[in-house]
């Protein structure tokens, strides 16, 4: 039986998808579960890069300041930023998680990042150039480290991400724990078995 | 104005509070492309009692976020920047929490060019509950 995203969980999405990239995104990441890399498949050192770019647009970073309740000037107020040493705005940091889940896409070696029940331990991130609306962002991925811990499966992709100039825009050690198999977390619910 | 000359040990950095509504995980998920059915669906996270409290979380990006907007709050404005971040997710946030981000400099690297600051970063909740701890790594004017 396969698990779907309840209706509850899809009427709200609904309704904050503003951006092309949103309404375009598969949001279920249920449907192309069995697509994503999982943990015992990974081999260290395996590496790619990006098969999408992600073109930063005014509403990619609008609808993230608004998601994240940002209202710094520096990051939307092109009058503002020419009295500063920035000159125009720019990205806020963090900005990185959305161009990160735009980039990895449903079968790229980055995919387990949408695993169902996957949990964010913390992370790790060396920023270098910021990031500007126009600029074009791809990465290249390599499989940095796997472990146990405490009987956890903790999986740690490092990325560099790189701009259309080819300039160094940050590194990120991206560290998940993902789940025993990919229906653990289902085996859980009585009677539903994949 | 935020100076590396004049930023003193064990100063703190201004706070940030949020509550966490399952509306703002919602458009956090929307806004970042993390559509994790442990943040958007309570359905499922009821079904398979998540972490044994059967209800979502927030996003650790979220927490991130936050975490980082206690540094372009305090610094971006007069010319600091980021540059690096090493957080640890300890605790889940849940809708209701309502949490608080904070900061303090911990340590001061003079450098002929680029000198940055060390800030401790933490974020707790509503019962002093520790939620992330981490530290960021700062250029300052």
């Amino acid at each position: 039986m396969r698990i779907e995203l309840s209706e509850e969980a899809k009427e709200l999405v609904k309704k904050y998808l503003k951006t092309e990239k949103q309404k375009t995104y598969n949001y279920d990441f249920f449907i192309d579960e069995e697509k994503y890399i999982k943990w015992e498949d990974v081999d260290i050192g395996m590496e790619a890069w990006s098969e999408r770019v992600f073109e930063v647009k005014a509403e990619d970073v609008e609808a993230y300041l608004e998601a994240t309740e940002n209202y710094n000037p520096i990051f939307r107020d092109e009058e503002f930023c020419k009295n500063t040493v920035w000159g125009k705005p720019i990205a806020p940091p963090m900005f990185l998680t959305t161009i990160a889940f735009w980039l990895v896409g449903d079968s790229f070696v980055g995919s387990w990042v949408k695993t169902p029940g996957a949990i964010n331990p913390g992370q790790k991130i060396e920023f270098y150039e910021p990031i500007r609306v126009g600029d074009v962002i791809r990465a290249k991925m390599k499989a940095f480290d796997k472990y146990i811990k405490r009987g956890k499966r903790y999986l740690t992709y490092y990325v560099e991400y790189v701009n259309q100039k080819g300039d160094l825009v940050a590194k990120w050690w991206a560290t998940l724990i993902l789940p025993l198999t990919k229906s653990h977390e289902e085996h859980k619910i009585e009677g539903v078995w994949r | 104005m935020v100076r590396f000359s004049e930023v003193e040990l064990e100063q703190p950095l201004p706070t940030i509070v949020a509550k966490v509504t399952q509306e703002m995980i919602t458009k956090f998920a929307c806004a970042s492309l993390d559509f994790n059915p442990i943040h958007i669906d309570p359905v499922w996270a009821k079904k398979v009692n998540l972490l044994g409290y059967g209800k979502t979380i927030a996003h650790g990006q979220w927490t991130i976020d936050k975490l980082t907007q206690v540094i372009t709050n305090w610094c971006y404005v007069d010319g600091g920047r980021l540059k690096s971040i090493d957080i640890k997710l300890i605790h889940p946030i849940f809708v209701g929490d309502t949490i608080k981000f904070m900061g303090k400099v911990v340590a001061k690297h003079p450098r002929k060019k680029d000198s940055f600051c060390e800030i401790e970063l933490w974020a707790e909740n509503q019962n002093g509950e520790k939620v992330a701890v981490g530290v960021a790594e700062v250029y300052l004017p």
